[in-house]
């Protein structure tokens, strides 16, 4: 029998795995359109946000636009890669569990 | 090291992943209001031209009064937003044809060369048909085909007809593809909103 993948637990969390997903698909996102997007509170988000960030999976920078201030988000190539590797591992699981 | 997950888990996982993907790259800025304001704007400066007082200045005041309450209400309706590749082609695409206009119509009107108006009207409709024509391109999104069709009919239909019947053209088209496509970009852009759901960690 084939050894199954481990799966990435930084990437694994419901709501890492939405962020990372909607990095993925924009160059670069403001915190309150990924607020919008995922629905989560200011609090839960900006803890996932920075456990992200912690792994080196995104970017962050911090700008005034006409004064106010914006905090944008961007996904790395390690988080790019890491995404990849993590829908992979699933493909992969998913293809055992069929054969089972 | 994560928990064993069964199939279903697996597959609600790559699901997440794909409509997430799909909700970031579907982003574009919610712009439809612009075809409502741009298609009033145009039926007022025509208007004006038409029947008001110090008609030269019908155009260039009307559409520099749309160009600001573009600016202001783009400035505000942007506070919430992510960049696509999509999104800045967009935008690009439209100032450009803004930039166009704005130089175009009024260098023919100083230098006396924009004498017949449905000479006007043809050149118009042409370039909004091809703003309208790439950006349904690049959306693939028909309905706002079936407007640049409508906008280039009308370009070829001017150019054959007398200066009042191009009017009456124009005011169609801009009926047509600026207000009721504004209005119903407008609705298609609230129901979308109004169907996101909530991510839970």
């Amino acid at each position: 029998m084939p050894e199954l993948p481990d799966l990435n637990p930084v990437v694994h969390g419901k709501m890492r795995l939405a962020l990372l997903s909607l990095l993925a698909g924009v160059e670069e996102a403001e915190f309150t359109w990924l607020r919008g997007k995922t629905g989560s509170t200011d609090g839960n988000l900006g803890a996932q946000l920075l456990k992200l960030e912690e792994a080196g999976y995104i970017s962050v920078e911090k700008r005034f636009v006409l004064r106010k201030p914006q905090t944008i988000y961007r996904i790395t190539e390690p988080g790019r890669r890491a995404l990849m590797e993590y829908v992979q591992a699933l493909k992969q699981l998913l293809g055992a569990a069929i054969e089972v | 090291m994560t928990q064993p997950m069964d199939e279903n888990e697996v597959k609600a996982q790559l699901n997440l992943i794909e409509s997430m993907i799909a909700q970031g790259r579907r982003t574009t800025e919610r712009w439809s209001w612009a075809f409502v304001l741009w298609g009033v704007a145009y039926i007022i400066a025509l208007a004006w031209s038409t029947w008001g007082p110090f008609p030269a200045f019908a155009w260039p005041a009307t559409m520099l009064a749309a160009g600001f309450a573009s600016w202001i209400i783009g400035s505000r309706v942007e506070s919430e937003k992510a960049e696509t590749t999509l999104g800045r082609a967009m935008g690009s695409l439209w100032l450009a044809t803004a930039i166009t206009m704005f130089v175009l119509f009024p260098a023919l009107g100083f230098s006396g060369h924009m004498l017949e108006v449905h000479v006007f009207i043809a050149v118009a409709c042409a370039i909004l048909g091809l703003a309208n024509g790439a950006s349904a391109m690049m959306l693939r999104w028909k309905t706002q085909l079936a407007c640049a069709i409508a906008w280039w009919a009308a370009s070829a239909l001017s150019s054959v007809v007398t200066g009042n019947v191009a009017v009456v053209i124009f005011l169609a088209a801009i009926f047509l593809c600026n207000i009721v496509f504004g209005i119903y970009a407008m609705t298609r852009e609230s129901r979308g909103q109004r169907a996101k759901g909530a991510v839970h960690a």
